[in-house]
């Protein structure tokens, strides 16, 4: 391992580093059994501190926790394809990481044309969870600037006709998702390939999801036989929202019930 | 991990008892328990779990956030997560507690961190020290036995690999910050960090 990272497990294990830091050290954690067994080690150490600031929440919040989750189903166990990278973790939590692996190198034009690194996406509270459990991440987003536009009039090439227009991709097993966004416009479209469709009596939900974690439906989504599909989001989109996908029910839902499949910053 | 070990010679009481008293009234194997049965929708069981966890956490979130309805809001999103993700706790991969902690702390710090980041630092540099150091007075009333078990662990710390873990995980501080309010070079705070767990780790006899 290197002996650099091995040094951030501690910062880590009490969420210290930088969001940029935290991607690499959790790639690197992919792939280092000592650091994924430290990290729980100190981890656990940590939450011993908080036996020193206990307090009792006010009453009322427990009626709104217990309401709040009769209203939710909670996700099924973990299936075991879900694409773990790292075999020799036990018990790979892998759709978690799936979900926590959401890794961006965002970029954006500047003004003269080339590109700068702004700061990396945040996790939103939706995710906390998945992340927390999973210390694999990988995945990958690569950008490129607009410059390959195609033809159509399809939702992606309307918002791509803007001067500011930004485009953010991923490929996920199998699934290539792309964002366009411009910020004139205040709106984004996506387009994806190579989804299946959605399960009978289920659909895909488009969302926003806010800088402050609020999560905002887009619009219900659909792809063809083939596993193609476009969709202009529905709404304001501003730059610090990301856009996310997940299956709902058939005519959607006012929250998202499931972990996402995909998220992408918009900018 | 903590939740599996409580300090205190009470033992495990019924998933139902350990309504308000400290986590370390509920054994891990409790915890883990309610949290299979929340898993299979069980609601009785996430009341209990939150009963017995509601403290702790509650806390945790308030001491990082600081705004009480926040730390409301936070800590019912918190649960919610919980009880949606209930199916994934891996009891090999650690305790009950420590997974709800984890999933505690993790959500405070990016809530404070993108939200409240500047209003909360702009005075952090005056106050943070002091207000983040241990109000021993105050707390020694209600302290519990594990409480005191980890407050005496501490003194086995340097006090810049307390203080460097103090603010780190009860401020929510980044390693960066830690070491600016400490004024340590940069990049040596997320060592005393490392550093001063591990020996807290080997005080308390965390298991792997």
């Amino acid at each position: 391992m290197s002996p650099d990272l091995h040094h951030l497990s501690g910062a880590y294990a009490v969420d210290a580093l930088d969001d940029a830091e935290r991607t690499s050290f959790e790639q690197h954690l992919a792939v280092c059994a000592d650091c994924r067994a430290e990290v729980a080690e100190l981890s656990a150490t940590a939450a011993s501190l908080a036996s020193l600031t206990e307090t009792a929440p006010p009453p009322s919040l427990r009626a709104s926790v217990l309401t709040g989750i009769a209203r939710v189903r909670p996700l099924p166990p973990l299936s075991e394809d879900a694409g773990a990278p790292a075999p020799a973790a036990p018990a790979p939590t892998a759709p978690a990481a799936e979900v926590a692996s959401v890794e961006s190198d965002d970029v954006e034009p500047d003004a003269g044309g080339s590109v700068v690194p702004i700061r990396r996406r945040r996790r939103t509270a939706w995710f906390a969870a998945a992340a927390a459990a999973a210390v694999i991440a990988i995945g990958g987003i690569a950008w490129s600037p607009w410059s390959d536009d195609t033809a159509g009039q399809s939702p992606m090439t309307q918002v791509a006709a803007a001067a500011d227009a930004q485009r953010v991709a991923s490929t996920k097993g199998g699934v290539t998702t792309e964002v366009v966004y411009s910020k004139q416009l205040g709106q984004a479209a996506i387009s994806v390939t190579g989804l299946p469709p959605a399960p009978d009596g289920k659909t895909y939900q488009l969302w926003y999801v806010g800088a402050g974690g609020t999560i905002t439906s887009a619009g219900l989504f659909g792809v063809d036989a083939e596993g193609n599909g476009q969709a202009l989001l529905a709404g304001q989109a501003a730059p610090t929202d990301k856009v996310a996908v997940s299956v709902e029910p058939a005519g959607g839902s006012d929250q998202p019930t499931t972990d996402p499949l995909v998220v992408l910053p918009l900018a | 991990m903590m939740g599996d070990m409580p300090a205190s010679s009470s033992g495990a009481s019924a998933p139902g008892e350990a309504t308000a008293s400290s986590a370390s009234a509920a054994t891990g194997a409790d915890l883990a328990d309610l949290l299979r049965r929340s898993a299979r929708g069980d609601e009785a069981a996430f009341a209990a779990l939150y009963d017995a966890t509601s403290r702790r956490l509650f806390g945790l979130v308030l001491r990082i956030v600081r705004d009480h309805a926040m730390s409301e809001e936070v800590t019912q999103e918190v649960y919610l997560d919980v009880w949606r993700h209930s199916a994934r706790f891996d009891a090999q991969r650690g305790s009950a507690m420590s997974w709800l902690m984890t999933i505690a702390h993790r959500t405070a710090v990016d809530r404070v961190r993108a939200s409240e980041a500047s209003r909360r630092r702009d005075d952090a540099h005056a106050t943070t020290h002091q207000d983040v150091e241990f109000d021993t007075t105050a707390e020694s009333a209600q302290a519990s036995l594990e409480a005191q078990r980890v407050r005496r662990a501490l003194t086995t710390l340097t006090d810049a690999q307390r203080s460097a873990v103090e603010l780190a995980y009860l401020g929510g501080y980044t390693h960066t910050e830690v070491a600016r309010l400490l004024d340590l070079p940069l990049g040596t705070a997320k060592t005393r960090i490392r550093d001063g767990l591990i020996r807290l780790r080997d005080t308390l006899g965390v298991p792997a």
